[in-house]
């Protein structure tokens, strides 16, 4: 019996020895040979395999691996031999091994050279991994879920340890902060993400959260520095983390950025502000009321211009106009609502309102009416703007208006006051005239006849209404009143300033001569108004004629219609207008007559342009100046 | 040739004025024509006619002065009232430098018109007696010789016998003959009477 086969021997035992430890070891151990060939197969190789240890003995390892590694296998062991170096051995690997029944497995390999064996042989150990493989991957799957969870939500989530390094960070946060997640875990957070003035505020915060005895998540606003350097301001809610005996180890926090929003919320903030103050400066206020009822809003410059307590909210609709309104002025702000409710949907009024001290006020609102969203109401959207100051300004001018062109027509009647004289004084002379052959008829010798006394007065009547008419035009046309429109007969009027008119130009040796056009529209006007710009012409006309000796002495006023409605003329055949004059023509207080006041062309213009006409001038063919001024007609007329 | 009798001639364009006028001068038994224009009047105007003028010194197209200045023109001697305007005193004045009688403001008392206008008359008489003795006076003129009329304007001017006779280089005695021709031809009655022939027979129209 060979010593080494018998157990007894020291040899024998340990041969038995490692056998028993080979049967008994959990995993499979294989030893092979330098070609490769099978010498040890032990039980768990058995079970796991499914061949018995007879059966592979002297085989190649090769057999108990699937392609491609089993081809592949052979060149290793060979390359291993020839170089030393080894891609396995001493190393451990997972492989894929083969079953008797060609199943394949996973399995983790360890494999070692047998020490002292020459040419050397291999040991190799062999774990079947089937099991932790599946529990691995399920767990790569579910980490892979969680992290997608973390990557889909849209806020930044972020967990720091104690120390402030970044434990964690999601794609979101990723974004925002411009880093990719490999630059953030593990670094400093304070370092690489709060800008530089906070970062010391922001660490002392963390730990003093941690030494927070907190269950609650905290909210805050910090701001954050991007890679571009960009600051943004994330909102955060933060929660500790705590080890399994709670031990807090660190902050997980999720955060929203904010930036755009404050950005927002400030922008909205500063324009209601300045939107406050413009109402403020404009005083023009806003309002979006409800009728009958509903959710009203009045801004801060309603009750300024009503005189309103803010805390009063609204005055419902009706209660506006019964109370808040000027009693003139409720029943046409009544008839404009209504027609706004019923017709048009729009509101445009100027009305008064009285504040709870009786003071008034003079408004003008604008608005719109539709209805709600729910439909159950209407909402009367607008402005109410305050128009006081504005009406007063305007009051002002016009009265201004109104005395300059008072003292304008009272000026062109200075200018003419010699012609009028003169016509006032032919009608007396003709009446003294008549009275004292009326007196000398009866005186004589042979005493009069009544009827021949007849004659005399009803001449003395006539020259007495004569005289009469004269005064009570030129009364009617220096007297101080106010503008008042009716509507004009061009022609007529014309007729009737004749009367003050040509006085002035008989005195002057002028002939006036009236060429009237036939069918004129009738023009809405103020009648003395007109005359006074009429007059005007004509004056500065004679005038013009008494400058040019050699200039046929005539004026012609005509009336024609024109594409504007009716023109009147007044045309001279003196001079002309030099250019440098002309500039000037209409310039208040620009004069080229010894007396004048440099007014009248300037207030006849003013007054031509508030009847929405034109005066202008052209030359007359064959020499002189042409005036004209338009009127519209009347409308439909 | 039977002469027409004065006549006042009234020119006005204000009908009124005019009508009252014709009426008030026919109320006081003076023959009146009236006129609506200067120029109305200027076209019927006939140089024998006897009479005054009674003019509106304002009036379109022609004016009173401008009348004035027309029969001017034409040696008319007939005498002017001007009725004139408040504001018409620089227009009389002018008037009346250019040989107006007078001049009156509307509205006048008649009995002042009426003044006026007998003194324009009694002046057209004036004129006229005057025209015709200046006629005459002119023919008497024509008939002295050269030296005559030298003789004649030498006495005028106030010269003495002996101061003319130097001034002619001719005998004081020669001086005497001439100018008791002078006398003589003239008809003069004195020295006082022959000046004022000559000083009429000078007078301009």
């Amino acid at each position: 019996m060979d010593k080494n086969t018998d157990t007894a021997s020291p040899a024998g035992r340990s041969e038995n020895e490692l056998r028993a430890l080979l049967d008994a070891a959990v995993d499979a151990v294989i030893v092979i040979d330098h070609d490769g060939r099978i010498e040890t197969f032990n039980r768990a190789a058995e079970r796991l395999f499914g061949y018995r240890a007879a059966e592979v003995t002297g085989q190649t390892i090769n057999a108990l691996m699937p392609e491609p590694y089993r081809s592949s296998h052979d060149g290793y062991l060979q390359a291993y031999l020839r170089t030393g170096q080894a891609h396995i051995i001493g190393i451990g690997r997972e492989v894929l091994a083969q079953r008797r029944d060609g199943t394949v497995f996973p399995a983790s390999l360890a494999v070692g050279e047998v020490p002292g064996s020459t040419p050397p042989r291999f040991i190799g150990f062999i774990h079947d991994i089937t099991s932790r493989k599946v529990a691995v991957e399920a767990l790569r799957r579910e980490r892979d879920r969680a992290q997608s969870y973390l990557d889909l939500a849209q806020v930044i989530l972020l967990a720091v340890d104690q120390a402030g390094r970044i434990a964690l960070i999601n794609r979101k946060g990723c974004e925002i902060l411009g880093y990719t997640e490999t630059e953030l875990i593990g670094r400093d957070w304070f370092e690489q993400c709060v800008p530089e003035g906070r970062r010391d505020d922001a660490r002392a915060r963390l730990q003093a959260f941690l030494r927070s005895t907190r269950t609650q998540p905290e909210y805050t606003e910090a701001t954050v520095a991007t890679r571009s350097g960009d600051v943004k301001l994330v909102a955060w809610r933060e929660v500790l983390v705590r080890d399994e005996v709670g031990v807090p180890v660190g902050v997980l926090s999720s955060g929203e950025d904010v930036t755009e929003q404050r950005r927002a919320e400030q922008a909205l903030t500063r324009s209601e502000s300045l939107l406050r103050s413009a109402q403020a400066i404009a005083r023009l206020g806003n309002f979006e009321v409800y009728f009958p009822s509903g959710p009203s809003f009045w801004s801060e410059q309603m009750y300024s211009i009503l005189g309103a307590n803010p805390a009063d909210g609204p005055v419902p609709v009706e209660e506006f106009v019964a109370r808040v309104t000027h009693p003139d002025d409720r029943e046409r702000l009544q008839r404009e609502l209504e027609r706004a409710f019923n017709e048009t949907g729009r509101l445009d009024l100027e009305f008064r309102i009285v504040r709870p001290d009786g003071s008034s006020r003079e408004v003008h609102s604008l608005a719109q009416i539709q209805p709600s969203a729910d439909g159950e109401s209407l909402v009367i959207n607008g402005t109410l703007h305050d128009i006081t100051d504005r009406k007063l300004a305007e009051e002002e001018l016009r009265q201004g208006q109104e005395r300059l062109t008072h003292v304008g027509r009272l000026s062109t009647m200075g200018e003419m006051a010699t012609g009028l004289a003169h016509e006032i004084n032919q009608p007396l002379t003709a009446i003294a005239t008549y009275a004292q052959a009326a007196v000398r008829m009866i005186d004589s010798t042979a005493g009069a006849e009544p009827a021949e006394l007849r004659e005399p007065l009803v001449q003395i009547t006539n020259q007495a209404l004569r005289a009469g008419e004269v005064i009570r035009r030129l009364r009617a046309f220096v007297k101080n009143r106010a503008t008042r429109t009716e509507t004009v007969d061009v022609n007529r009027l014309i007729e009737d300033l004749r009367v003050l008119a040509e006085p002035d130009a008989r005195v002057n040796d002028v002939r006036l001569i009236v060429e009237l056009g036939t069918a004129l529209p009738a023009v809405s006007a103020d009648p003395v108004q007109i005359q006074q710009v009429l007059l005007n012409l004509i004056r500065n006309a004679i005038d013009a004629t008494l400058e040019a000796p050699e200039a046929p002495r005539e004026i012609v006023v005509t009336s024609a219609r024109s594409a504007d409605g009716v023109e009147i003329a007044v045309i001279d055949r003196a001079g002309g207008i030099p250019p440098e004059i002309a500039v000037n023509l209409f310039n208040p207080f620009y004069t080229t007559k010894a007396t004048g006041t440099g007014l009248g062309l300037a207030i006849s213009r003013s007054i031509i342009r508030a009847h929405r006409g034109k005066l202008g001038h052209r030359p007359t063919p064959g020499g002189g100046t042409t005036f004209y001024f338009t009127l519209p007609p009347l409308p439909g007329g | 040739m039977k002469e027409k009798p004065a006549t006042v001639f009234v020119v006005d364009d204000d009908d009124a004025v005019r009508t009252s006028l014709r009426l008030l001068l026919k109320s006081v038994g003076l023959p009146v024509e009236t006129f609506a224009s200067a120029q109305e009047f200027l076209d019927g105007f006939d140089a024998e006619r006897a009479g005054c003028l009674v003019l509106d010194i304002r009036m379109p197209g022609m004016s009173g002065l401008e009348l004035q200045q027309r029969l001017n023109e034409i040696h008319a001697i007939v005498p002017i009232v001007f009725i004139t305007g408040h504001g018409d005193v620089p227009m009389a004045v002018e008037a009346m430098q250019h040989g107006a009688v007078d001049f009156i403001q509307k509205p006048f008392r008649d009995q002042d018109l009426i003044d006026r206008i007998n003194q324009a008359l009694e002046k057209d008489r004036d004129n006229r007696a005057g025209l015709k003795e200046r006629d005459a006076i002119r023919r008497r003129m024509q008939q002295l010789t050269p030296r005559e009329r030298e003789v004649l304007d030498l006495v005028t001017q106030g010269k003495a016998n002996k101061v003319i006779a130097g001034d002619l280089n001719v005998s004081q005695r020669t001086v005497e003959i001439h100018r008791a021709r002078v006398m003589e031809k003239m008809g003069a009655s004195s020295l006082a009477h022959l000046v004022r022939m000559v000083i009429e027979a000078d007078r301009a129209t």
